[in-house]
């Protein structure tokens, strides 16, 4: 990271907590077809939000009305605390750099950088050093005075978020900036835009089709599908505790699996079958909730018997639901291994770090998941209801420890 | 005999050379996956050895018989390509059956191979289909079973899963695998995706700059790879790098220091003369963080953290004395769920799987560990 000082920059006064911009039942619709329909939400100053979600979610729309670029059918949008919606494009102040970007051919890459500067007639003396800052955040300091056709897709692109940061501002939108990119280009410029927010303490608004990259970048996830942000919080609050079977199912990598499950009363409690394996669940007996739901689990809450490093598991220890599968295919990431398993009736994702044990081929294995590992939404509206509970036999092991060292 | 051999191979165009007098062996009825970045000569190489480009100087030999100026069709080869090639108006089985009919094929062994790839590449559901109403995934099946079915001994790959569909791209992956235990084909498959070139090869030739910087089997590449581009480009992220200077300790033995080991590592397998600056590298899944001190552990502190593959947690870490370059490890959900900005931690790098590159960024032949502890793989 290039820890340089921020030249001066336009910071507007407000009052302190207020958020950095708001929608507020913003809806969107073209002819027959509704492509946004309520949505709200505030997104902080000074933090790193992404706006993940599904291609064609509505993504690049939302951001296009926050820009003044197209008007929202209904709804509200407030930016540092004052109502915009009518406001044109160029009196909001934003930095952009959209999804599809073009470059001007005919500029060099420093004028091409400093092109928002001058739309907004900053001085040479006073724009100058925001376009070298800009150009040094994002390495490509040597580029100045090329010419966008001698450049690489990855250069093109880096230009094109300079050109975004060239603007005297306090918040700035990405619109899914590096989509097509090489993964490993992408590696490097996540880790400078996140450096980047850090430094500025500015709004930065990112939106995403890709899990992995919203779940480094943000410090608020908010998952737009169907046309409406349908959870919002810290990704790691999202990630262990999802309120909504699709927000489960959107944010991770692997996806989560999940199962059909029926509930059915069983002595004082509710338990659920499903067609890998049966267990209690923390619902209320006689909750009124139907018989039927949706489990959920994460690919890393399965447990594989066999020779890994840490050696077997203690009895204890050992997840009480098993079953069976074949492995269909295994994939190598290099650090971790996905395992795709066809079980009895069902086909599941497991994950697990990678311990350079032979392959054994592509057999039969033996799986275990701890109930307490399994979420539970109802089958219509993916509203998340409950969970499994530790089961009896898997209860008195929380105070055994062996040593076993996690990390 | 199906072994690829291209020596001196060259290729030019313009000032940019793409392939810079690569030499080097396909082993016979093995899969080797060229793997690289985009403009390292990869498909370059490939399309040399189909014989769609023509090498600005070197030769290209199947087995004994050189084959550098024959056209594609007289190479007796099978390609597939990243957009599926199939014939649009019949179905599947005519598509793979058509290019059977040019040879001379009892109508039974034409059948039996028909059936067998249909089988393997489970085509069955939609043999009897028109390929105009399949997806892209499917099509791409369909190129790969009709080039299967034809026996060539040699398929050329070129990113045959690029363009299609999380799941169709599974459905090849477990095809291809199913297929290459099965069949006995040599195979050369191009990609970018590590990911692919880790799950599907038996051995990964990997590119930079018009050159192969090495050829291993997966896990070796991953592990010890022969310069830090190859820490670099494989992993997700890739390999962690810190300085270190190598000097004697008492007793006149060689040791390693460097801000990641609270003292000087003894070293084995340096050369006479070597440079004294190193560079450590490391996975960073063999990064542990400790909550308090330990043994083999130095003080740092968490920049950030986030959530990766499986629920993995990627800790930015700034070892004391190494605030400009910034350490990741990765670690387990139960470790990063612990941890924040700020928090003072001690890290511990697991020394068996360090690498060490000499100033150029080739691997060092040094090794950590006394003489009796090197030479593990």
């Amino acid at each position: 990271m290039v820890a340089t000082e921020r030249p001066t920059l336009v910071s507007p006064a407000r009052p302190a907590g207020a958020p950095a911009l708001a929608f507020a039942g913003v809806t969107k619709e073209y002819a027959a077809t509704t492509i946004l329909s309520g949505v709200d939400l505030a997104v902080a100053t000074g933090a790193f939000t992404v706006i993940y979600g599904p291609p064609a979610s509505g993504k690049s729309v939302l951001m296009r009305l926050l820009m003044g670029l197209e008007d929202p059918s209904a709804g509200r949008i407030t930016l540092r605390g004052q109502d915009v919606t009518a406001l044109p494009a160029a009196s909001r102040n934003i930095g952009y750099v959209p999804q599809s970007f073009a470059l001007y051919p005919h500029l060099s890459v420093h004028d091409n950088i400093a092109y928002p500067l001058t739309l907004a007639r900053v001085p040479d003396r006073e724009g100058e050093p925001i376009v070298r800052h800009a150009a040094e955040m994002l390495r490509i300091s040597d580029l100045l005075q090329k010419r966008p056709d001698q450049l690489s897709g990855g250069q093109k692109q880096r230009v094109a978020i300079a050109r975004g940061l060239a603007k005297q501002t306090d918040i700035f939108v990405f619109d899914d900036p590096l989509a097509g990119l090489d993964f490993k280009l992408r590696e490097q410029l996540v880790e400078d835009l996140r450096d980047l927010q850090q430094e500025w303490r500015a709004a930065f608004l990112y939106t995403t089709s890709d899990a992995i990259e919203a779940l480094t970048l943000a410090d608020q996830l908010a998952v737009l599908d169907g046309g409406r942000v349908i959870e919002h919080g810290p990704p790691a609050r999202l990630y262990a505790d999802p309120r909504h079977q699709r927000s489960m199912a959107l944010v991770g990598f692997p996806p989560a699996n999940f199962l059909p499950g029926r509930l059915e009363r069983r002595g004082g409690a509710l338990w659920c079958h499903t067609p890998l394996f049966t267990f209690p669940t923390d619902l209320p007996p006689d909750g009124g909730i139907g018989d039927a739901a949706t489990v959920g689990f994460r690919p890393e809450a399965i447990i594989f018997d066999g020779p890994a490093d840490d050696g077997p598991l203690d009895e204890g220890q050992r997840p009480s639901l098993r079953f069976a599968g074949r492995i269909a295919l295994r994939e190598d990431l290099g650090g971790e291994e996905i395992v795709y398993l066809e079980a009895d009736g069902a086909s599941v994702t497991g994950v697990t770090r990678h311990h350079d044990r032979r392959d054994e081929g592509d057999g039969q294995v033996a799986a275990a998941i701890r109930p307490e590992d399994l979420l539970l939404f109802l089958p219509d509206s993916g509203e998340r209801i409950g969970g499994g509970l530790a089961s009896e036999a898997a209860a008195p092991v929380a105070a055994a420890s062996n040593g076993r060292s996690a990390g | 005999m199906a072994e690829i051999r291209v020596e001196r191979l060259r290729k030019t165009f313009g000032p940019v050379v793409a392939l810079d007098d690569v030499d080097f062996s396909f082993p016979e009825s093995r899969v080797t996956c060229l793997l690289g970045p985009s403009g390292c000569g990869k498909t370059t190489l490939m399309r040399i050895v189909a014989g769609l480009e023509r090498p600005t100087a070197g030769e290209v030999y199947f087995g004994e018989r050189r084959v550098t100026g024959l056209p594609p069709r007289k190479r007796e080869i099978g390609m597939v390509f990243q957009y599926p090639v199939v014939y649009k108006g019949i179905d599947v089985q005519r598509n793979i059956e058509l290019p059977l009919l040019a040879e001379k094929l009892a109508p039974a062994e034409r059948k039996r191979r028909v059936d067998e790839v249909i089988e393997l590449l489970g085509l069955g559901p939609s043999a009897k289909l028109d390929v105009s109403r399949l997806d892209n995934g499917t099509r791409q099946k369909v190129a790969v079973a009709r080039e299967v079915a034809r026996q060539p001994r040699i398929i050329l790959f070129d990113e045959p899963i690029t363009n299609v569909d999380a799941a169709a791209k599974l459905q090849l992956k477990r095809a291809f695998k199913e297929l290459t235990r099965r069949l006995n084909q040599t195979i050369v498959y191009v990609t970018h995706d590590q990911t692919e070139a880790m799950t599907l090869a038996d051995q990964i030739a990997l590119m930079r700059d018009g050159q192969i910087v090495q050829c291993d089997t997966p896990r070796v590449l991953y592990n010890r790879p022969a310069d830090r581009f190859g820490g670099w480009f494989l992993g997700n992220p890739g390999m962690d790098f810190v300085d270190a200077t190598l000097g004697a300790v008492a007793g006149g033995d060689l040791a390693l220091a460097s801000p990641i080991f609270p003292s000087p590592v003894p070293v084995s397998g340096v050369a006479d003369g070597a440079p004294a600056a190193l560079t450590v590298g490391v996975r960073p899944e063999r990064i542990r963080i400790h909550p308090a001190p330990a043994p083999g552990a130095v003080p740092a502190r968490v920049r950030r953290t986030s959530i990766q593959i499986g629920g993995q947690y990627l800790v930015g870490l700034e070892v004391d004395g190494l605030a400009d370059q910034p350490l990741k490890a990765k670690v387990d959900p139960r470790v990063g769920a612990s941890l924040a900005a700020g928090d003072q931690v001690w890290v511990e790098c697991s020394l068996d799987s360090v690498s060490l590159f000499d100033p150029s960024g080739r691997r060092s032949p040094a090794e950590l560990g006394t003489p009796a502890a090197a030479g593990r793989v």
